[in-house]
């Protein structure tokens, strides 16, 4: 998976990249490329703009300045659905429209597909029975998406946007809210995907999930990028230490041999010691 | 329709619609039948041709003719408005006659129509006032019209100004008239003219396209902002236009029929629970807005109180009643 000696056509480029408003914008002046075919995991503390940089390479936020290019053309300048044929957002909290059935769901992920002459097809039955069943949702399609568990509805969501049909897809922290066992199944789900062949670009928190499944990790802080590589490469102790102030080791993960962090014990902090008494 | 109309049309949806249209049908009938002035239903196919009694004919051109084609067409009005603004607020009490914009309108109609007669067209009014309501309600909520539990508490007092401004207009320039107030307050279909039944019909002519155009958008638009720019949808443009076409609709059905209450806010209702799709059922929506109405009227014309009782009365009485509901359902589930 390694693009240093191949390397693979740019699917997504940002070109100086400031996002936000004002003396103080969320990202600034960022420069970054997406190869194609692989997994790319951006990490960074609350605030760093790593969600916010994602909704641009998705479209959905406009740039103050700089620009997002996908395949070389600016996606601000090509049509919304011809853009979201190719590039797939999972945004953070979606919201389910009330007794929608898991199959509704996934179905509205073909809004891109559409125009106004050429409406339902079978092309569209097919993207969405591959949708479910690449969730293993097939035998809850007519289920409603608010009577499922929450590692069921992420993964109905995920569905949504598989049917979508893009080969890029980009992912909001998609595994909070869920349990641990549940996270991981969701990782292995869109490892699966990339390895049939999607671009996918993640917002993740944990730094051991981001490395374990990661080809390529992404770290930011304070509206920059300011590592980008393997995530050996990226996640050391002295980086942790300087981007999310954690003191720990990094030691191979045992059944990956992929970075883990094991932080030191620390004090409390003192607001929370001051609380507490 | 079917196969070509939005997202999966599932064939539920089609029973739905046909089912429907066979008791607007019905109902559409009865409204020309029933009473002293009605055409027997035998007679019914020679008069619609234009043959037959002198009376019957009388009833039908000037009285009971006009009156149903502005049922209809006021009824789809206000079920698609009613549809548009519940899918872009996300909540079923998102609608134009909860938030005050029916009230803005019927204000503005009152204006024109009473106080600036041959000024300003009563069209022209409604829209204004329509405007200036949902205007004053997305500034006065703070957030614009993103929560529902503002948006009508600002519509309440929006609604309240609105009512007393038609009722200072009202009592000025039409003192001592009943019938009158009730119909700017509440809405009626009485006496109605062709010139009614062709403002709200060419309206319907020109926005439904739209309408239609915007089923796939705001169905997106339900999923939340986000998504809905990350599938092309323009979140923020289609929103703005199916508010546009609302306030549209609203002002016209308004302006021919006065603030009729409920319809909008029961149409997509009732639409959805009898097609169990989700999504804005715009083209259920607007037949049952349809249904609702000219069956309310029917109910009206034949009640013992007589003719002289505003369909906006009978549709407030039993509205209210649904509106109750929603408020108690909606404020449990923690969404106001």
């Amino acid at each position: 998976m390694s693009s240093q000696s191949t390397p693979a056509a740019p699917v997504l480029t940002a070109e100086g990249l400031t996002l936000g408003y004002g003396a103080d914008p969320v990202v600034r002046d960022l420069d970054l490329t997406v190869a194609q075919g692989e997994f790319t995991v951006i990490v960074g503390p609350n605030g760093c703009g790593k969600s916010t940089l994602l909704k641009a390479l998705g479209r959905v936020n406009k740039p103050e300045s700089g620009r997002v290019l996908l395949h070389g053309r600016d996606v601000r300048s090509q049509r919304p659905k011809a853009v979201a044929r190719q590039l797939a957002l999972l945004p953070q909290s979606p919201l389910a429209p009330e007794g929608i059935t898991v199959r509704a769901l996934a179905a509205r992920g073909r809004f891109p597909h559409h125009t106004m002459l050429r409406q339902w097809s079978p092309e569209d039955e097919t993207a969405i029975a591959a949708a479910l069943e690449l969730t293993g949702l097939t035998a809850l399609a007519d289920v409603q998406v608010g009577s499922l568990s929450g590692g069921q509805r992420q993964r109905a969501w995920v569905a949504m946007v598989l049917a979508q049909d893009s080969a890029t897809l980009l992912l909001d922290e998609p595994t909070t809210y869920l349990d641990i066992a549940h996270q991981y199944d969701l990782l292995e789900l869109f490892a699966d995907l990339h390895r049939r062949g999607r671009t996918v670009v993640a917002v993740l928190h944990d730094l051991a999930q981001a490395a374990r499944f990661a080809t390529r990790l992404v770290m930011m802080d304070g509206g920059a990028v300011v590592a980008d590589g393997t995530p050996e490469e990226v996640v050391t102790a002295e980086r942790v230490g300087s981007v999310f102030g954690l003191a720990c080791d990094v030691v191979p993960d045992p059944r990956t041999g992929t970075p883990l962090v094991v932080p030191h014990e620390r004090a409390v902090p003192a607001t929370i010691a001051e609380a507490k008494r | 329709m079917g196969r070509h109309i939005a997202l999966p049309v599932h064939p539920r949806s089609l029973v739905v619609g046909a089912l429907l249209l066979v008791l607007l049908l019905a109902a559409a009938a009865a409204t020309l039948s029933l009473g002293r002035l009605g055409v027997p239903l035998t007679q019914l196919p020679a008069v619609l041709s234009g043959r037959g009694e002198a009376t019957h004919l009388f009833a039908l051109e000037r009285l009971r003719g006009p009156r149903l084609t502005v049922a209809v067409g006021t009824g789809v009005a206000l079920g698609l408005a009613g549809a548009l603004f519940q899918s872009v607020t996300r909540n079923p009490l998102g609608s134009p006659d909860v938030i005050g914009l029916n009230a803005g309108a019927g204000a503005g109609a009152a204006l024109a129509a009473l106080m600036l007669p041959g000024v300003v067209p009563v069209p022209l009014g409604a829209l204004a006032g329509a405007v200036l309501a949902i205007a004053v309600v997305a500034a006065a909520t703070g957030t614009g019209l993103r929560n529902p539990g503002r948006l009508i508490v600002a519509g309440i007092g929006v609604a309240a100004m609105a009512q007393a401004f038609t009722q200072f207009v009202v009592s000025v320039m039409a003192r001592d008239q009943a019938g009158i107030l009730s119909s700017y307050l509440n809405g009626s279909l009485g006496a109605r003219s062709w010139d009614h039944a062709a403002t709200i019909w060419l309206t319907l002519l020109l926005s439904v396209p739209f309408v239609l155009a915007l089923a796939g958008p705001i169905t997106v638009n339900e999923m939340g902002d986000e998504l809905a720019d990350s599938l092309g949808a323009r979140a923020s443009a289609s929103r703005t236009a199916a508010v546009a076409l609302s306030v549209v609709l609203s002002a016209a059905a308004v302006s021919v029929a006065g603030p009729i209450a409920f319809v909008s806010l029961t149409a997509p209702q009732i639409a959805r629970r009898l097609s169990a799709a989700t999504g804005p059922n715009l083209v259920l929506s607007g037949l049952t807005g349809a249904l609702l109405l000219v069956v309310a009227d029917l109910a009206v014309q034949h009640s013992p109180i007589g003719d002289g009782l505003p369909v906006g009365v009978f549709t407030l009485a039993i509205g209210g009643v649904y509106l109750g509901y929603l408020l108690i359902r909606e404020w449990r589930k923690g969404k106001l």
